[in-house]
């Protein structure tokens, strides 16, 4: 994100605490792609539901952000849980393969879509995912966010990029 | 502008970050361009809806931004500056807010929501007293001027005022 799209959307925030809704609804449309890209890659079909109710949580619980120079690092935070709650939340009604079956060898067709190997990712894979190598955060800033141990985020990272590997190599 | 979310879900957004803002919905039987020919004709339809309102005049448009002159029925006057495109509608003055939106519904008709009410004097904050009320009557006149012949909605404005 360049700096001056960035210090726009701190200067939406600050006015927007301050009272101004005009400030508040071109803050909106000024998020939402943003929220959207953090949660389309975790949540993926429910990306649309995550979006909104990241986008919900970020304005209902707006006032209380304290400095708004940490807006985007704050908005991240929520739009990861939100992702990883509703992609949670969708999985346990749609049970999802387990990461150990995929991708096989032999399996081209499956082996060679991305999108099929990000869905069989459990939603907490493809948040460190989404926050190591799209967001660009170290290890211990991702583990920070989303409150696990670095070794854990470590792991999880490890395991989601080889199954990418194994995918492409497949 | 494309939007990941719809305009429904926009006003319940904002409304999120608006403390004592509620928030009405309903569903109506007509399509989304009759809907919004009534609630985005702010010198027309607009004003025979929401309760308070005698007399709406717009003074200034550029693009989807809007500056209007609002009378209401107790005397009162607001400039009003928002933004107003189909489907959507935020005006804010000193003293109110008024948020309107409308998405079509997937099982047929349009979902409308209201939203808004007096402004604490220069805060993103509604005073709460009678805030729903109000905006249940502006959905009940929106709902009967959608789905009322034309010469009943004369008929209604004459009453009122």
């Amino acid at each position: 994100m360049s700096t001056e799209r960035r210090e726009r959307g701190v200067a939406l925030a600050r006015a927007a605490r301050a009272g101004n809704t005009l400030a508040l609804h071109d803050l909106l449309d000024h998020l939402t792609p943003y929220v959207a890209r953090v949660c389309e890659p975790i949540a993926l079909a429910d990306g649309p539901d995550a979006t909104q109710e990241a986008l919900v949580a970020v304005f209902t619980s707006l006032r209380t952000l304290k400095d708004p120079q940490a807006l985007y690092g704050w908005v991240r935070a929520i739009a990861v849980r939100e992702a990883v709650r509703v992609a949670r939340r969708a999985a346990r009604a749609r049970p999802a393969t387990e990461l150990a079956d995929v991708p096989q060898p032999g399996d081209p067709q499956l082996a060679a879509d991305i999108a099929d190997v990000l869905a069989r990712l459990s939603p907490d894979h493809r948040a460190v995912l989404v926050l190591r190598d799209v967001e660009g955060l170290d290890e211990d800033a991702a583990a920070a966010l989303l409150a696990i141990p670095p070794g854990t985020a470590k792991s999880r990272l490890s395991r989601a990029r080889s199954s990418f590997r194994k995918a492409w190599s497949a | 502008m494309m939007y990941a979310v719809d305009a429904v879900t926009r006003l319940r957004i904002m409304a999120a970050a608006v403390p004592g803002a509620r928030v009405v919905e309903r569903v109506l039987p007509a399509p989304l361009e009759a809907v919004w020919a009534v609630m985005g004709d702010l010198e027309g339809g607009f004003g025979d809806f929401q309760p308070d309102m005698r007399r709406v005049r717009v003074l200034r448009v550029s693009g989807d931004r809007v500056e209007v002159l609002a009378s209401s029925r107790h005397g009162f006057r607001a400039r009003l500056r928002g933004h107003l495109q189909p489907g959507w509608c935020w005006l804010q003055s000193r003293f109110l807010i008024i948020g309107m939106a409308a998405a079509p519904e997937p099982g047929g008709g349009t979902r409308v929501a209201l939203t808004g009410g007096v402004r604490i004097p220069a805060r993103a904050a509604i005073v709460p007293l009678g805030t729903r009320r109000e905006l249940e009557r502006a959905a009940v006149r929106l709902e009967a001027l959608v789905t009322s012949p034309p010469g009943v909605h004369t008929e209604s404005k004459r009453g009122r005022s």
